[in-house]
């Protein structure tokens, strides 16, 4: 598309095809018209498909990452490990990921959760390492002195005081879970981003409303988190951050 | 070097090409060899989308922070902002910007762009705010202005900090880069997805292997840079 | 102390100022009560005053609006004639020395930009400076090859030295320091004070001094303000004043009830009225010293050779043959000198049970006899007068 004076309207207009193809069922771009698609029960659908995909992502992630980086915190051990793989994390490149898993170990929504689950672990052990051995020494130690047992002060001590940063792994682990599910229909499981993907079905209309559905639900997931954070962190802790 | 590859070229060329790629091994080294002349534009596209990205984004976020550090009750604002910027997916930001910018190498700049905002944002604010308050007092009451001790004082000693932002959202930019294909940004993603590459392992995992190697070259740059500058932090205690 | 080191003036203002405080106001927002009322205050040229009080008293607030570090609400503080009001605060405070207590020395320079750092603004040419900074370490004792390492590599107590030295480096004529030594433990923090002395008496700039330590102020003041909640000051006067005459209950609370004791550490021997004890000299007649026994001060003959120097006491045997003999009863220990400080001195009387101990010069020639009643005379005595040494000359050793 060149620069065109009647651009902004073009969008405007585009944006509200985009809307429409949200609330309204409408022909497919290809296949003569004879398939539907939009509309919002296949929004839900896809919409869905996608919360669960990265629930169980995330809670794979969890499993695997929390324990041994709330173990390696607390006793201090591992830095370097830890943040090594947060750096290395950080470096896979998400297309290349869900290709090489659909290529070499094959499609589905276990093989896409455990693809998905390699994005979503190193922030989360990253943060809960260095969340967890940043706790005040002080605290951990005053803890330990009346008598509390190793993975009583982890629970009770560690745990609460390190909420924040350990949250905020959580949620930089879902950022990434979300956007690479984003293009997991390249692996075969449907999820909002077939709407980008797949332009020849939708068509202009259907891909932007794609990118709007999953910017919102990106957004809507943070704000959840956020959320969840702020129950979970102490007032004691919250006192100070104002 | 080039005689090197010829000679390399040659040797595996007659070994394992033709079967390797039959079967679509996972990886072929023959085929790798013979064809990384094709990696190298989307390496080069690859690098420009990173360097373009990460510097423009270092350049609004320096901006934006130093007017939060000057003005407190913006710092909220724009963290919420450049956070909202953060947690959109770049491939829905990309169809975003699609009708507006349309496809091409600038719309992948503009988010990539608005990818690393707030990791350099914070990274900076974080800095700054670290620096000891004894210290700001010292230069104050030395008689230094405020923007003698912000550009004297305050941002050497928030460096360390600014460059791991540097690093993370060099790091992160160059993954995410491969995704520019989908708006025919260029870049090492063109390996991967276009027609008929999608299934191709040793096309991917070359492909993505070149995208972390590049990650790991920036970061190592970034690093020998922090050293360079920063001798105090390596000044050892006699 | 290198010696003569006049050059420690450098070339910069040089000459101190005075510094006046009138009738200056300080309420912080959304409190009750002023952090700082109507304080007025005046410190002569070359002085060091010392503000001292309790926590929260003020004596911070006020020290830091001289430097415009804190803006007063009313009144004005003049250096000099001129008002701090009269420049932007910035060029204010690159004339005034300033040390705090963490020091705040900028960890990525290294110990020769750190103290090259107001010359710098100041826009010194590079040889200018680079002599300036030698000098400067010197004067501090430092050695010189530390100037190209950083901060983190030297210790506590060479960082405090730094932070003086930094302040000292654009000469300037008015000194702030906030509990500049509070950070050291006790036995560096007695060797800084004791440099800065010496520092003082060669370079002797007007110096404004926080401190929460009432024997610090004592030590380091030619004049103390001691200060309540409100920076009010109860009474500003010399030490030996607040000693003898403490203004109110806060401020003999305050000084402390062994006041009379800190008094005798800012004094030394020759500062009071020694007696005089009959001389003997072996050989002499015993009926000469026992005619001077009767007019004396002191009960005992004291043995001195031909120069003077104490031998030892003679007793009543010795003095029952015709002639003094050559070796006296008792041994003349503990031996005093004019010098010796008089806390010092009373103390060693009381350890060695001596009731009277024989005071010499620097010759070891005698000049008195000191005991234990003469100080707690002196002490109890309403005209006593002390000779007001100013800081750098009281007893510091």
């Amino acid at each position: 598309m060149t620069a065109d004076p009647a651009l902004p309207l073009s969008f405007l207009g585009l944006f509200g095809d985009a809307v429409n193809f949200i609330f309204n069922q409408q022909p497919a771009e290809t296949g003569g018209g004879l398939a539907q698609v939009g509309g919002p029960h296949q929004v839900l659908d896809l919409a869905s498909e996608q919360l669960k995909v990265t629930a169980l992502a995330l809670a794979l992630s969890l499993a695997i990452a929390m324990p041994p980086a709330l173990w390696l915190g607390h006793r201090g051990k591992g830095e370097r490990l830890a943040i090594a793989v947060g750096n290395a994390g950080r470096a896979i490149p998400e297309l290349a990921l869900i290709a090489i898993m659909a290529a070499v170990i094959g499609v589905g929504l276990g093989n896409l959760t455990i693809a998905l689950s390699v994005l979503g672990i190193p922030p989360i052990l990253t943060n809960t390492y260095v969340g967890v051995s940043q706790v005040d020494r002080g605290a951990v130690d005053a803890a330990r002195g009346m008598g509390m047992t190793e993975p009583e002060i982890v629970r009770k001590v560690e745990v609460p005081l390190a909420v924040p940063t350990i949250m905020s792994g959580v949620r930089t682990a879902t950022i990434n879970i979300v956007a690479t599910a984003t293009i997991a229909p390249l692996a075969g499981i449907l999820t909002l981003g077939d709407f980008i993907i797949a332009r020849n079905v939708y068509g202009d209309a259907g891909v932007l409303a794609g990118a709007i559905l999953v910017a919102l639900l990106a957004l809507s997931l943070e704000l959840i988190l956020a959320g969840v954070q702020y129950l979970l962190t102490s007032p004691g802790l919250r006192a100070r951050r104002a | 070097m080039t005689s090197g590859i010829a000679l390399a070229q040659v040797v595996l060329h007659n070994r394992s090409n033709p079967d390797c790629i039959q079967r679509n091994d996972i990886f072929c080294p023959g085929w790798a060899i013979d064809n990384i002349d094709r990696y190298v534009d989307p390496t080069v596209q690859h690098v420009v989308l990173v360097l373009a990205s990460v510097g423009i984004g270092f350049a609004i976020a320096f901006t934006l922070a130093l007017l939060a550090h000057r003005y407190r009750p913006l710092s909220t604002p724009f963290l919420a902002a450049t956070g909202v910027l953060y947690t959109i997916p770049s491939i829905a930001f990309f169809f975003l910007l699609l009708p507006i910018t349309g496809r091409g190498r600038t719309t992948a700049i503009i988010a990539l762009t608005a990818f690393t905002l707030q990791i350099i944002y914070r990274n900076i604010m974080t800095g700054l705010n670290n620096v000891p308050p004894d210290i700001r007092d010292a230069g104050s009451g030395m008689g230094l202005t405020q923007r003698q001790l912000l550009w004297r004082v305050e941002l050497p000693l928030a460096l360390p900090e600014i460059i791991a932002g540097l690093r993370v959202a060099t790091v992160s930019t160059v993954a995410i880069a491969t995704l520019a294909v989908f708006v025919n940004g260029g870049g090492l993603g063109t390996e991967i997805y276009t027609a008929g590459r999608l299934t191709f392992k040793t096309g991917i995992i070359l492909a993505g292997g070149l995208a972390i190697a590049m990650a790991l070259v920036f970061d190592f740059a970034l690093v020998t840079f922090q050293r360079y500058a920063t001798p105090w932090q390596r000044a050892v205690p006699t | 102390m290198p010696e003569g080191n006049s050059s420690a003036r450098g070339s910069g203002s040089g000459g101190a100022l005075s510094v006046r405080y009138e009738h200056v106001t300080k309420r912080y927002p959304g409190s009750d009560s002023p952090a700082v009322e109507d304080l007025t205050l005046e410190i002569p040229a070359g002085d060091i005053c010392v503000l001292v009080g309790p926590s929260g008293c003020g004596k911070t607030t006020a020290m830091r609006m001289a430097n415009r570090m804190v803006e007063m609400d009313s009144g004005d503080i003049l250096l000099g004639e001129e008002s701090v009001r009269a420049r932007p605060p910035a060029r204010l405070r690159r004339e005034m020395g300033y040390v705090i207590q963490q020091v705040g020395l900028f960890p990525h320079r290294t110990i020769a930009q750190n103290i090259a750092t107001v010359p710098i603004l100041l826009g010194w040419d590079r040889n200018r400076i680079d002599a300036r900074v030698r000098e400067l370490l010197e004067l501090i004792r430092l050695d010189p090859a530390l100037g190209e390492r950083y901060p983190a590599q030297l210790s506590g107590g060479q960082q405090q030295r730094v932070g003086v030295a930094r302040a000292l480096a654009a000469d300037p004529p008015v000194m702030l320091m906030d509990e500049p030594f509070g950070a050291i433990d006790p036995i560096n923090r007695e060797r800084l004070q004791n440099e800065f002395l010496r520092l003082q008496a060669e370079i002797r700039k007007t110096i404004l001094f926080v401190t929460h330590d009432i024997d610090e102020a004592i030590k380091m003041g030619d004049r103390i303000a001691v200060m309540r909640v409100g920076g009010r000051v109860e009474q500003y006067a010399s030490p030996a004043e607040l000693l003898m005459a403490p203004a109110d209950e806060f401020v003999e609370d305050f000084v402390g009830a062994d006041r009379a004791l800190k008094r005798l550490a800012l004094m030394r021997v020759r500062d009071i009225d020694l007696w005089e004890a009959p001389l003997a000299y072996v050989g002499q007649p015993t009926a000469e010293v026992r005619a001077k026994l009767d007019s004396a001060e002191v009960p005992y003959p004291l043995l001195v050779d031909d120069q003077r120097r104490p031998l030892g006491w003679l007793s009543e045997r010795d003095l029952a043959a015709d002639i003094v003999p050559d070796r006296p009863d008792s041994a003349p220990d503990p031996i005093l000198e004019v010098d010796d400080v008089m806390r010092d001195a009373l103390a060693n009387l009381l350890q060695t049970e001596t009731q009277y101990a024989p005071v010499v010069d620097a010759g070891r020639h005698i000049a008195g006899v000191l005991s234990v009643e003469i100080i707690s005379e002196f002490l109890t005595s309403p005209e006593a007068k002390t000779d007001e040494h100013s800081a750098t000359e009281r007893p510091h050793d």
